[in-house]
């Protein structure tokens, strides 16, 4: 009897120990965890500050006007004109009567490939 | 009963455990499985056990998943952050700071945003030396003078505003002087990217950031409620187009100012509003009161022929008027002294269309003749001639100056058939013209993305085909003619109307109007271009109409504009297959 009460005292320390080590050790554990956090949740949050400020600049950068101007000295383009724009219909292609014209596909290979851009 | 309790004095002192008092007597038969006193002493040990035996199970349990915890690698933080992050998605969530929602056009572009800044105040208590400390700030701010310091430090108050909206730069070099009193105060700057191109509909904020006007006073509380964009139907590239379009005809005709509205007209969604001369809103500085004025939506003023699209849509819609009639114009037509006459002369007979083209006010007169002022009035009713916009989302909307009924004389009915009698706002027009050319059904202008607008019928499919083949012809061979862009089949309608000054016509200041839409077959969009005051010129040869002046204007934008709103080009065959050719030989 006076074995197994010695032994159960045992155990029973033994268990506490693990516990109260183990319980200290995940607090240092968890307390390091939630400064990581801190710090992480503090950056994003300048991030999203800092990104929100940015699209106002970007904003700011893509004013019509300033691209315009940009796109006329650096690029030389211009506003599409109206008459840029065209019916397919309208195109001529190879297999079409004038010889000098110089496309590089005939309509049937066009409406071949109009065909399966359509159906993606 | 059946049985009996045994409280008897020769057991008293055999209790050994509480509860054993109560016996039950062994010869009641119910009674045959309870426990002798030394089965009790039995049970009580093995109930002891049990327990000792669960806690203990339950303390294992506890270290073992503690341990493997602590020491071993039990949890994977990642899945661990991720799970927990998928059921408390909206705790996890992060707020921007910005308190006031951004306002984008339909593309998604930023036209308004706040910027996080900080005001500096003064805790004129800790402070002990104003002097030095006015000195101070005076480097860091020379903008302000030394005086104004003084004087705000030298009150007694813990909450003395000194400056707002202080740069980073600015937070920096006050930090760095190190007085103790000097205090910042968390805040947001309203800043609008783009500067005037929007001002009128965007409006402004007061230093508080609260909305002052336009849509920033007008949406206030949604703006302010929610964190989540305010989308608007306005189009950043046609907006900042039609603007420059309108700047240039303002310069070139020394007009006093200029209004343009590019509407769809299948939606009621306004793509562009501009009203020029405009502010800076970012600006804190006091402008004149013309740069204010919104002419688009609170410029009310008479339209002159303009109304002849109305007059003869609802004299087409009544059924008393039919585009193959003709109307004998070549004398004016008479009520009591007043008269009506065509400031170009006599046109003889007129059809519908020819009125429209030559713009005659006797051809008008005698349409609406037909019909009567019950049925004008009506009409001019439906499509919200007499009440102000209310779903277009801005609060400088003016309300039409629409006659009462017993005011609606014959005179008056005629007068308001070529556009006297009725003075609105270039925004009313659109619409009603909107309604007459997109297959009759009217909508009310809105500036919101998403906004869903059914409408009414105000005219019949039928009338409204009608119309914009009448409408064409103004464009093909009448005052519109500098207005038609090929390919775009654009219809339309002048007006120039004497400017009203004082409660008296001034003949010689006009304001000048072209409504117009594009493209006849399938009208997709809507626009009206105002000139306030446009000046004659060498290249006008002396003329103030609209032909000359909102015509070509709207050719300028309607190039510009239309490839931008993907309107396809009609070209007919021979025109295309030499525009293809031009190409190729290129």
């Amino acid at each position: 009897m006076g074995n197994i009460k010695t032994a159960m005292v045992v155990l029973w320390l033994t268990l506490t120990l693990i516990v109260a080590l183990s319980s200290s050790v995940l607090k240092n554990k968890v307390q390091i965890l939630e400064r990581q956090l801190a710090g992480i949740n503090t950056n994003i949050q300048k991030d999203i500050e800092n990104i929100h400020v940015l699209k106002a600049e970007w904003s700011h950068y893509n004013t019509p006007e300033r691209l315009r101007k940009l796109a006329q000295n650096q690029l030389s383009l211009e506003n599409a004109k109206p008459e840029q724009i065209i019916n397919y219909s309208a195109l001529k292609f190879n297999n079409e009567g004038d010889s000098s014209v110089n496309t590089s596909m005939n309509k049937k290979e066009l409406t071949t490939l109009v065909k399966a851009v359509k159906s993606k | 009963m059946g049985f009996k309790a045994n409280f008897s004095k020769r057991n008293a002192d055999r209790f050994y455990l509480p509860g054993q008092e109560i016996r039950i007597s062994r010869g009641v038969s119910l009674t045959k499985n309870y426990t002798t006193e030394s089965d009790n002493v039995l049970t009580c040990r093995k109930r002891t056990a049990f327990s000792i035996f669960c806690f203990m199970f339950i303390y294992a349990v506890l270290v073992y998943k503690v341990t493997y915890v602590c020491l071993g690698n039990g949890i994977n933080i990642d899945t661990a952050i991720s799970s927990q992050q998928m059921a408390d998605d909206d705790i996890i969530r992060f707020k921007n700071p910005v308190k006031r929602a951004d306002i984008l056009d339909r593309n998604g572009e930023i036209i308004a945003t706040s910027l996080p800044t900080v005001n500096l105040y003064a805790n004129t208590k800790q402070i002990s030396n104003p002097q030095d400390v006015a000195e101070k700030l005076n480097m860091v701010f020379p903008e302000i003078s030394y005086d104004t310091f003084l004087q705000k430090l030298s009150r007694r108050g813990a909450f003395i505003y000194l400056k707002r909206n202080l740069s980073p730069a600015q937070q920096s070099q006050v930090n760095n002087l190190g007085i103790p009193g000097l205090e910042f105060e968390n805040c947001e700057k309203r800043i609008y990217p783009h500067k005037n191109l929007f001002a009128h509909v965007l409006g402004n904020t007061n230093v508080d950031n609260v909305g002052v006007s336009g849509i920033e006073q007008f949406m206030n509380e949604r703006l302010t409620t929610s964190t989540k964009p305010l989308y608007l139907s306005l189009d950043l590239g046609v907006q900042n187009t039609i603007r420059e379009a309108l700047l240039e005809g303002v310069k070139q005709f020394n007009a006093e100012g200029a209004a343009a509205v590019l509407m769809d007209v299948k939606s009621g969604q306004i793509i562009a509003l501009v009203s020029v001369p405009d502010f800076d809103p970012n600006e804190n500085i006091k402008v004149e009161d013309r740069q204010m004025f919104n002419f688009a939506t609170k410029g009310v003023y008479e339209a002159g022929s303009v109304f002849k699209v109305f007059n003869t849509a609802l004299c087409l819609e009544s059924g008393k008027v039919k585009v193959t009639d003709r109307f004998d114009t070549s004398r004016p037509v008479y009520f009591g002294s007043a008269k009506v006459t065509d400031p170009h002369g006599s046109h003889k007979m007129l059809t519908p269309e020819d009125i429209l083209v030559e713009s005659s006010n006797i051809g008008s007169t005698l349409e609406i003749l037909q019909v009567g002022k019950k049925f004008q009035r009506k009409f001019f009713q439906s499509v919200h001639m007499d009440q102000k916009l209310s779903k277009v989302q801005l609060p400088e909307v003016a309300k039409p100056l629409f006659l009462s009924d017993s005011r609606w004389s014959q005179h008056t009915m005629a007068t308001i058939s070529y556009g006297y009698g009725i003075s609105t706002t270039p925004l009313h027009i659109l619409s009603a013209f909107s309604a007459v050319v997109n297959g009759g059904i009217y909508r009310e202008p809105s500036l919101i993305a998403d906004h869903q607008n059914k409408g009414k019928r105000v005219v019949s499919q039928k009338t409204s085909g009608e119309m914009r083949a009448l409408l064409r012809a103004v464009v093909v061979r009448g005052t519109g003619r500098r207005a038609n862009v090929e390919g775009y089949q654009v219809f339309g309608k002048t007006g120039t109307a004497d400017k009203l000054e004082n409660g008296r016509y001034n003949h010689k200041k006009s304001i000048s109007s072209f409504v117009s839409g594009f493209p006849e077959s399938d009208p997709k969009y809507a626009m009206i271009v105002v000139m306030d005051d446009p000046k004659a010129s060498k290249e006008t040869f002396g003329y103030t109409t609209a032909g000359w002046n909102a015509v070509p204007i709207t050719k300028n934008i309607i190039t510009a504009v239309a490839p931008q709103l993907n309107v396809k080009v009609d070209f007919d065959l021979e025109k295309q297959k030499s525009i293809v050719d031009a190409a190729y030989k290129r």
